[in-house]
């Protein structure tokens, strides 16, 4: 079936423009979320304290959007009763947006802790050393967000799989930071300050999982939820 | 720090950078149509041979339809149509006006027959009982095969009247005492005899829209059919009596096997176990009605239930 959601526009040029609007708001939310992760990342390394006190501030935006989108989705249930794949998108978008705000909130609290972290003595010896992870969360949640944009199933396969690298990260930026802690007892405080930027990171990239989720949802029409990326996998080439 | 301006500016847009980038893709798709056009709805559906998508058969039919073709005159009405109605089961059978969902419907119970220029060819089974056989009697067929029709269209007649006209004709009460337990339980079964219990005597047709379309089904029910056929009963009726017609169906269920024709999806999608799609006098594709309505498999199913009409 063609990916493309707008292959055939539907007889309701109003139900359309309805459909294509929620669709850029869901980008654009994207979009938003996107910048507040690398923001926080570049705060949380550079121990920029201007950036992450904005960046700390910078959920209220995604949360009103959260709620602008979810509107339209109640509006769009209730007046056009979709079905098939406009149902699907809806639903998706219901359960992305929820992730997308997720995503928003732990972006926020990495700005937090890089403000309370950026004028650690010393802070360049630990706060750059979730750089590679928090890359690696923000590249995997653009790479969702290009999926849905492209309607990409593949794509939204190859994200899923990218999880289990950044948990094995995770785990060994942890190990890392206890070696740390154990040389330098009065660092504790701001280790574990470091440590919960890293856990923010995982969650990221978690959710960017499920965004992909929900795309393949969307366009294939399969509830991959809970299922493991092998079983994923099979279940798409069948 | 390996964040560089570069990828800020790229993070800032990278939401409208998207749009852009689907919007080109659109564009494509569009420019792209001017030679290779998805399906839509007044596409004909080619080959005679076509083969319906999804599952039109099941393990236990109550009626089976095979290499249906229906000719008013010198027009095709239906093309090669084979489909199952399942035991216990409603089905509903949607498709844009002129589809041939209705015609079907009527070669099932042989309505057809009174339209002189209408000619049916395929096999037709009842319990695997061929129902064009010669010796078919169709007065006691579609004593078997009862149908409800879109406007509710009692005898000009009492209540009472209008429910015990067929079970008298077809000689199932033997007396007075008999026959008012057939109408009080053909009226119950109808969810209509506490309303009308008091004016039994009174015309069919002094009821509102919603109560004579219920006496129609009491009046189907009352000669004990096998199969109710509905061609769109509720599409003369408001929501209320909607409600309470999908209700009955639902609860009919149990004993009758119920075939209904509507023009209402979400009526398609709330009273049927499966649900048949007809394009152009093609069964495009049957499926579970979960399945129809969350994830159709032929591009036309899915045009006609999401509203891209073309």
């Amino acid at each position: 079936m063609d990916n493309s959601i707008q292959a055939e526009q539907h007889t309701s040029q109003r139900y359309n423009a309805e459909l294509e609007g929620l669709r850029s708001s869901v980008l654009t939310m994207g979009g938003l979320v996107e910048q507040q992760c690398r923001q926080a990342l570049e705060a949380l390394v550079k121990g920029d304290e201007e950036l992450a006190r904005s960046v700390a501030r910078s959920d209220h935006e995604v949360n009103q959007m959260e709620l602008e989108i979810s509107a339209q989705c109640t509006d769009i249930l209730a007046r056009r009763q979709p079905a098939a794949r406009d149902l699907r998108m809806v639903v998706a978008i219901i359960r992305m947006v929820a992730n997308l705000e997720r995503i928003g909130d732990e972006a926020a609290k990495v700005g937090r802790l890089a403000r309370k972290l950026a004028d650690g003595r010393d802070r360049e010896a630990y706060c750059s050393e979730p750089l590679h992870l928090g890359e690696g969360a923000s590249s995997m949640l653009r790479g969702a967000l290009d999926a849905f944009a492209r309607l990409d199933v593949d794509a939204a396969i190859a994200i899923i799989a990218r999880d289990p690298e950044i948990d094995r990260e995770f785990k060994t930026l942890t190990r890392l930071l206890m070696t740390h802690m154990m040389e330098q007892p009065q660092r504790v405080k701001n280790m574990l300050r470091v440590n919960s930027c890293a856990r923010a990171f995982e969650r990221i990239g978690d959710h960017a999982v499920n965004l992909c989720e929900e795309v393949i949802y969307l366009v294939e029409g399969s509830d991959v939820r809970h299922l493991s990326i092998e079983e994923i996998r099979e279940r798409h080439s069948s | 720090m390996q964040l560089t301006e570069a990828d800020k500016s790229l993070s800032w847009t990278a939401g409208e950078n998207r749009m852009d980038r689907a919007g080109e893709q659109d564009a494509a798709s569009a420019a792209g149509a001017a030679t290779r056009r998805p399906l839509d709805i007044r596409d004909h559906v080619e080959p005679a041979d076509y083969q319906t998508i999804g599952t039109p058969f099941v393990s236990d039919a109550k009626m089976t339809a095979r290499k249906v073709n229906v000719f008013y005159g010198e027009k095709q009405a239906i093309t090669n149509v084979s489909l199952d109605i399942g035991r216990n089961e409603v089905i509903a059978m949607i498709g844009p006006s002129g589809c041939g969902k209705s015609t079907f419907l009527r070669t099932v119970n042989r309505m057809n027959d009174i339209i002189p220029i209408c000619r049916v060819e395929g096999e037709f089974a009842l319990d695997g009982e061929d129902i064009y056989g010669g010796d078919q009697d169709t007065v006691l067929l579609r004593a078997r095969v009862g149908m409800v029709f879109q406007k509710p269209n009692p005898f000009p007649k009492s209540i009472y009247e209008n429910v015990a006209y067929g079970p008298r004709i077809h000689g199932l009460a033997h007396n007075k005492a008999e026959m008012d337990e057939i109408v009080e339980d053909s009226l119950r079964r109808a969810s209509l005899f506490e309303e009308v219990k008091d004016q039994l005597d009174k015309p069919g047709t002094g009821l509102s829209g919603g109560q004579q379309q219920r006496l129609c089904i009491a009046r189907a029910i009352a000669v004990s059919p096998e199969v109710i056929l509905m061609d769109e009963p509720c599409s003369a009726l408001d929501p209320i009596a909607t409600a309470r017609i999908e209700e009955l169906i639902d609860e009919l269920r149990e004993n009758y096997t119920i075939a209904i024709v509507t023009h209402s999806m979400q009526q398609a999608a709330r009273v049927s176990q499966r649900t048949a799609y007809f394009h152009m006098g093609k069964l495009i594709e049957v499926g579970d009605t979960k399945q129809i309505f969350t994830m159709p498999k032929h591009e036309l199913t899915e045009n006609y239930i999401t509203g891209r009409f073309g």
